[in-house]
């Protein structure tokens, strides 16, 4: 029915103003069909220009803090959650570029002391580096102690590079140009780097030679008794 | 009315102080939020999680 | 009709240029372009051809209520303890379990010291000697869990031609997850029903698709002996490596449920809070009145 209207209306070619007319008439202005005018459900013939009365929705309590708190707290919420929410996500991100378990995994090595015989060097691999360990004698022992730390290029105790005096656990890696020196040789009984005739003595500490540094230490510790973790 | 005047003029009154707190306040929120969720995940899943059953087989490894 | 059409309002606003601006015509040249270019689409791919019956299809497996199926449920510790025993003495056999490193059980089924016994009767390649030979040391935990078969040529000879896969990923890989598998497992019929044909050397099973799988039935009651007592029916045991191997596939699914738990509950937080500061701040917005008062003239 009503489609049908509206054809015929736009048929009988009548103005834009019939059809306004159409939607205006149940406010029953006929005023408003005579002008010819643009009516508009806002139509009113009230006075515009008085305000009304909006004391009915302002807030309760407006003058004490009760309801600016209650604001504060709120946008301090929103605040405190998204810090929280942010905090959570760059840790994330950042977590992600420390080491992956199975490269943690494989940086650790252990070692069984047990099958170690006194005054015996072995060489395991770790991270692809050689890794000496020597399992010192008393007399090894007071010989590294004896020594004048003062008179040293790298003066360091031995105390200081070993954590049980009986295990010497260094990097087989030359501080000169990273060759690997060979064990029980050189003047001073410990090590000697055979590429450019660096010694090294029975605590791995540089005493002739090219090299500046003594030999590096890892970081172990003894998970047992006589099991040895190097990383 | 009193003590939300002392919160107001505490913590919201110096812009520097209520972001102070909000910061200060996401630190300890997380703490307390994964604590709590993490109470609540254990009583849910009672009994399923390694933990629940770790002691059988520890006390084993003693004997 | 054709009157009544051409006589209608639509048309002749079409059809007078006049009438119609030339950004509608062609917004409505472009609308029936495009609804016929779809129609054509879906007309030539929209019906893939599918299979058709469901022995090719493979039976749907029923829905069993996973210890680990709800949203807020961990694995059940124990039963992944035991599915890894299942593992290791019945499906090691054959399956692969490449991805699963031994360490990655510590913690999860097994003390420390345990995983580092059964690590240590595997035996894994040695690095390069002095000699450059390869000799053989006992497996640590950074090592992954050693195959069956050396390689998949070995693998398929061992199995008349079928390669039994990789279980790593298994109950992501196939459709119905972990009730597939189980179903699989525990659907094996003593005889086929009548009217199927199974090829010789495959054995029937209706949730298989295409019903003939060449692993026969495995799991028979009491095949292996549970440490913790629990009778070892063929269901209890289908049940135990199925959940394993949901763990081997997703080692992450506890943590993963528990920080999808924080997330939704901050997530909800910040969308309740931000609708409040929304409004708070639209209130004044919404609620003002323009009064224009004119100036007196």
């Amino acid at each position: 029915m009503a489609s049908r209207a509206i054809i015929r209306s736009t048929q009988s070619q009548l103005a834009a103003s019939v059809k306004c007319s159409a939607v205006a008439k149940p406010l029953g202005s006929a005023a408003v069909f005579d002008q010819k005018r643009y009516a508009s459900n806002f139509y009113t013939t009230d006075n515009t220009y008085k305000v009304p009365d909006f004391s009915h929705y302002l807030k309760k309590g407006k003058g004490d803090d009760t309801s600016r708190v209650y604001s504060y707290f709120m946008i301090g919420s929103l605040g405190l959650l998204s810090a929280a929410g942010a905090k959570a996500t760059v840790q994330d991100f950042l977590s992600n570029m420390s080491a992956s378990a199975d490269v943690l995994a494989l940086a650790k090595v252990e070692v069984d002391l047990s099958s170690i015989p006194e005054g015996k060097n072995v060489i395991i691999k770790w991270r692809g580096k050689p890794v000496f360990i020597r399992h010192r004698t008393s007399h090894e022992i007071a010989e590294a102690n004896a020594v004048n730390v003062a008179s040293l290029r790298d003066p360091q105790n031995d105390a200081d590079r070993v954590k049980k005096p009986e295990w010497l656990i260094m990097l087989g890696v030359c501080t000169h140009l990273g060759c690997v020196p060979i064990g029980e040789s050189g003047e001073f009984g410990g090590w000697f780097c055979p590429c450019h005739g660096s010694h090294y003595d029975i605590s791995g500490r540089i005493r002739k030679g090219p090299a500046p540094l003594n030999l590096e230490i890892p970081e172990y510790e003894f998970s047992a008794e006589d099991k040895l973790t190097i990383g | 009315m009193a003590i939300s005047s002392v919160i107001y003029n505490t913590i919201f009154r110096r812009n520097s102080i209520f972001v102070g707190t909000v910061l200060a306040g996401a630190f300890a929120f997380e703490i307390a939020f994964d604590s709590t969720v993490d109470k609540y995940w254990d009583a849910r899943n009672i009994g399923k999680q390694w933990k629940d059953i770790k002691y059988k087989y520890v006390e084993k490894d003693e004997e | 009709m054709v009157n009544r059409l051409s006589g209608s309002p639509l048309f002749k606003r079409l059809a007078s240029s006049a009438a119609v601006s030339k950004s509608t015509r062609n917004a409505v040249l472009a609308t029936v372009a495009t609804g016929g270019l779809a129609a054509w689409y879906v007309n030539l791919y929209g019906n893939p051809i599918k299979a058709v019956t469901l022995a090719e299809h493979g039976l749907h497996p029923g829905e069993y209520p996973w210890s680990h199926k709800g949203w807020l449920d961990t694995f059940d510790h124990q039963s992944l303890r035991r599915g890894f025993q299942v593992y290791r003495e019945v499906c090691a056999a054959c399956h692969s379990l490449n991805l699963v490193a031994w360490r990655t059980l510590v913690g999860v089924t097994h003390t420390s010291d345990e995983v580092r016994a059964m690590a240590e009767e595997a035996e894994y390649d040695n690095e390069p000697n002095d000699e450059g030979e390869i000799e053989k040391r006992p497996g640590k935990l950074s090592d992954y869990i050693p195959a069956p078969y050396a390689n998949e040529q070995a693998a398929r000879a061992a199995n008349s031609g079928a390669l039994p896969p990789d279980l790593s990923l298994i109950v992501k890989a196939r459709h119905g997850a972990c009730d597939y598998i189980f179903s699989l497992l525990t659907g094996y019929p003593d005889d086929p029903p009548a009217g199927a044909t199974v090829a010789s050397g495959l054995n029937y099973n209706p949730y298989f698709p295409g019903g003939g799988i060449a692993m026969g039935r495995v799991l028979f009651d009491g095949l292996v002996e549970y440490e913790d007592g629990t009778p070892a029916t063929t269901s209890q045991m289908a049940k135990d490596v199925t959940t394993f191997l949901n763990w081997a596939a997703e080692p992450e699914h506890d943590v993963r449920k528990k920080t999808g738990l924080k997330v939704l509950i901050i997530t909800g937080s910040l969308w309740a809070l931000s609708l409040w500061v929304k409004r708070f701040k639209w209130t004044p917005v919404k609620t003002r009145r323009i009064v224009y008062k004119p100036p007196k003239l």
